[in-house]
């Protein structure tokens, strides 16, 4: 049900009001639209399909490994010979939101990322995260160091000596 | 098999690397991102760990906005991994835009891992103040 223009012409005014959803989600194109080229590729159900895909990009979220818990982040344990290095993910963290401590032979990593008030935010936004992790040895508490770059936290841990692999030579008689 | 993929269109779908062609099989993922609209602009955040500026590309072309990133960091020689969450895949992720926004004044920034690009929109979708005589 539409109002025809006094002339015959669409209301061409209308359309340059809706400025919604400008920018939207891409989606990939399926087997259907290869099948039958790009005109084919909007079908009357592509809606439909993006609102199935979210509904199973949810339903599914945890056994895909995504974490779901938004105070989290994910972290990444390395060893070599000397060191326990730990890198964790916390892009946008300001260095002095980064708080890095050791307790009992648990790290444990906290960082609030703080968004500044703009536009119809009136004040500052400040999203605190936090992880924990145990450590499979010992480490000098005393010498830890941390480094941020990119967007990636890297916590540099050396081990204790006795921690170390040692090599004994035995002179056998 | 033809029927579920019906039903979940998302299975049947490629990823960005395959249906591109030109990349090889590297599996790509899709960052973190949202997307704000302010009456002259849209702004977008996207959350992009371990990457730097060499190894960022952003393309625009034909209402398509293309964020392609990977990382630059790879594990030491010596070292071992004991624990993993993160992922080494690289960042894909394309928006599609109606070409409101003016191409020339895209501005994008870089910084601690987050990439925050600006698009500003053209004067004829800006509101208007119609002053009433």
């Amino acid at each position: 049900m539409h109002f025809a223009a006094p002339h015959g012409h669409p209301p061409k005014t209308l359309n340059k009001t809706n400025t919604t959803m400008r920018i939207v989600r891409y989606s990939y194109p399926n087997s259907r639209a290869r099948a039958f080229g790009p005109a084919f590729s909007r079908t009357p159900w592509s809606g439909f399909e993006t609102e199935i895909d979210r509904l199973f990009e949810t339903a599914l979220g945890d056994f895909a490994g995504n974490r779901t818990d938004p105070t989290g982040f994910p972290v990444d344990l390395f060893e070599n010979k000397d060191h326990t290095h730990v890198r964790a993910e916390l892009p946008g963290v300001n260095r002095e939101n980064i708080n890095v401590e050791i307790v009992d032979g648990f790290l444990t990593i906290t960082a609030t990322r703080k968004t500044p008030a703009e536009g119809d935010a009136r004040s500052e936004n400040s999203f605190p995260m936090s992880r924990s992790l145990e450590l499979p040895e010992e480490v000098q508490a005393d010498k830890i160091s941390a480094a941020y770059e990119n967007g990636i936290l890297t916590v540099t841990l050396p081990k204790r000596e006795e921690s170390k692999p040692r090599k004994i030579s035995v002179t056998v008689k | 098999m033809s029927l579920f993929q019906t039903l979940v269109p998302s299975f049947a779908r490629n990823t960005p690397a395959d249906s591109n062609g030109s990349r090889s099989a590297v599996p790509a993922r899709k960052p973190t991102y949202e997307v704000k609209e302010t009456p002259e602009s849209y702004g977008l955040t996207v959350q992009l760990p371990g990457v730097t500026k060499d190894a960022l590309e952003l393309t625009s072309e034909n209402g398509q906005f293309r964020i392609s990133a990977r990382r630059s960091w790879q594990q030491p020689e010596g070292w071992t991994s004991v624990y993993r969450e993160s992922n080494d895949a690289a960042y894909e992720l394309v928006l599609t835009h109606d070409n409101a926004i003016d191409a020339e004044k895209i501005d994008a920034e870089l910084r601690d891992g987050v990439l925050r690009v600006s698009f500003p929109k053209t004067e004829a979708v800006k509101p208007r103040k119609i002053p009433v005589a």
